[in-house]
């Protein structure tokens, strides 16, 4: 199976769990990549929100406090960074604030805008792997180069029995490349 | 102080404006003696409006605060000890607890979003509790704030916002900063205005550390 297909496999199997939620904008609506693959969920499972990147996230680290897993979308590694606040200090934080004793766990999906056929430009399409690996202390970087590691990737941040948040970023052209 | 009218008191508050006070006091004390080597957000002059306020806040709900969070963790039905063990092993500006439910964070605007998506989940169960966020008067004009009120008031989802006003973020007046006009205080934001007891951090006195 190629890369695109992995992906939604791996929406599939999480979707399949009673606890989790998919949370962003573009989640029930068209308007880029992350969308396409998750049309198979259910809508039910679904908040579409509006572009409020920061609430965003900590909703989710909210939701996530009172059981949920969410599954938190940002199509683009660009509008991730409007989220580093909440990201940075509380969600990536917050198990050392608590003593250990709040382990929200929250999936966080982002990709690398394509560059093909369409540039999109210095502000769609920016790889910043290598400086949130160092922004964080407890979250998960992970990225996804190759078809076969993506579902055990999901997998894992789903059932992690540490419960640590995991980022989890995608490579755009690599939808259609591989 | 407004109370709105869709809420009703659940439990009473046995602690006294005394006990706050004293609990204040003593971690002025051991501040003092340099046995915190630690910011501290010490309260005071709004125990009245707390005691009253806390009266609707169920024991099962949440609570977030902010730096200055000691009366509202007691009041929450923290455990004494438990918290003055936490706020002289340094961490006054982020007590946490399960048990009550309680979060607090030292980023103005922190808990907003965080608070949001509590009411959120638990509004999804049909919960019968509530969210209670404690918000400064300059967290009250953030964009954040806006969004998550909007956000909160469409929806609605249980989450009652309470602003402290002591205008005052650090040591900047709130109204100065934005050219003399606060915001309008919605119907359902619990409101009211106190002066500062304590400095920002710290007591006022210098320490040798």
């Amino acid at each position: 199976m190629g890369y695109k297909d992995e992906i939604v496999k791996s929406m599939d199997w999480l979707a399949a769990k009673n606890d989790t939620i998919f949370i962003g904008q573009s989640v029930s609506y068209s308007g880029n990549a992350i969308y396409n693959t998750l049309k198979s969920v259910p809508e039910n499972k679904k908040i579409e929100l509006p572009v409020i990147e920061e609430l965003q996230m900590g909703l989710s680290t909210g939701m996530a406090l009172e059981g949920y897993v969410p599954i938190t979308c940002y199509p683009r590694f660009d509008f991730l960074i409007l989220c580093c606040n909440q990201l940075v200090n509380h969600l990536d934080k917050i198990r050392f604030m608590s003593k250990g004793n709040m382990n929200p766990r929250v999936i966080i999906r982002t990709s690398i805008g394509a560059k093909k056929p369409l540039d999109g430009g210095v502000q769609h399409t920016q790889d910043h792997t290598e400086v949130f690996k160092n922004f964080m202390t407890e979250i998960d970087v992970v990225l996804l180069n190759e078809p076969e590691e993506i579902l055990p990737v999901f997998k894992k941040a789903y059932q992690r029995e540490d419960s640590k948040s995991t980022l989890i970023i995608e490579w755009g052209d690599y939808y259609n490349e591989k | 102080m407004n109370i709105p009218s869709y809420l009703t008191k659940v439990r009473d508050i046995n602690l006294t404006k005394e006990d706050l006070l004293l609990f204040e006091e003593e971690v002025k004390n051991s501040y003092e003696d340099s046995k915190i080597v630690a910011p501290v957000h010490l309260s005071k002059n709004n125990e009245e409006q707390l005691i009253e306020i806390f009266q609707y806040v169920h024991p099962e709900d949440w609570v977030f605060s902010s730096w200055r969070n000691h009366y509202h963790a007691l009041l929450h039905g923290a455990d004494k000890n438990i918290l003055m063990k936490d706020i002289v092993d340094g961490r006054s500006m982020s007590v946490n607890f399960v048990e009550p439910k309680f979060y607090s964070s030292s980023i103005v605007g922190g808990t907003i979003p965080i608070a949001l998506g509590v009411a959120n989940a638990l509004k999804i169960k049909k919960s019968d509790k509530r969210v209670w966020c404690f918000i400064g008067d300059m967290t009250f004009e953030t964009g954040i704030f806006y969004e998550a009120y909007k956000y909160k008031t469409n929806f609605d989802l249980p989450l009652q916002f309470v602003v402290e006003d002591n205008n005052l973020s650090t040591n900047t007046p709130t109204d100065e900063t934005w050219g003399g006009v606060k915001r309008d205080i919605p119907d359902d934001v619990i409101y009211y205005k106190y002066e500062r007891g304590y400095p920002h951090h710290g007591t006022g006195s210098w320490v040798l550390f």
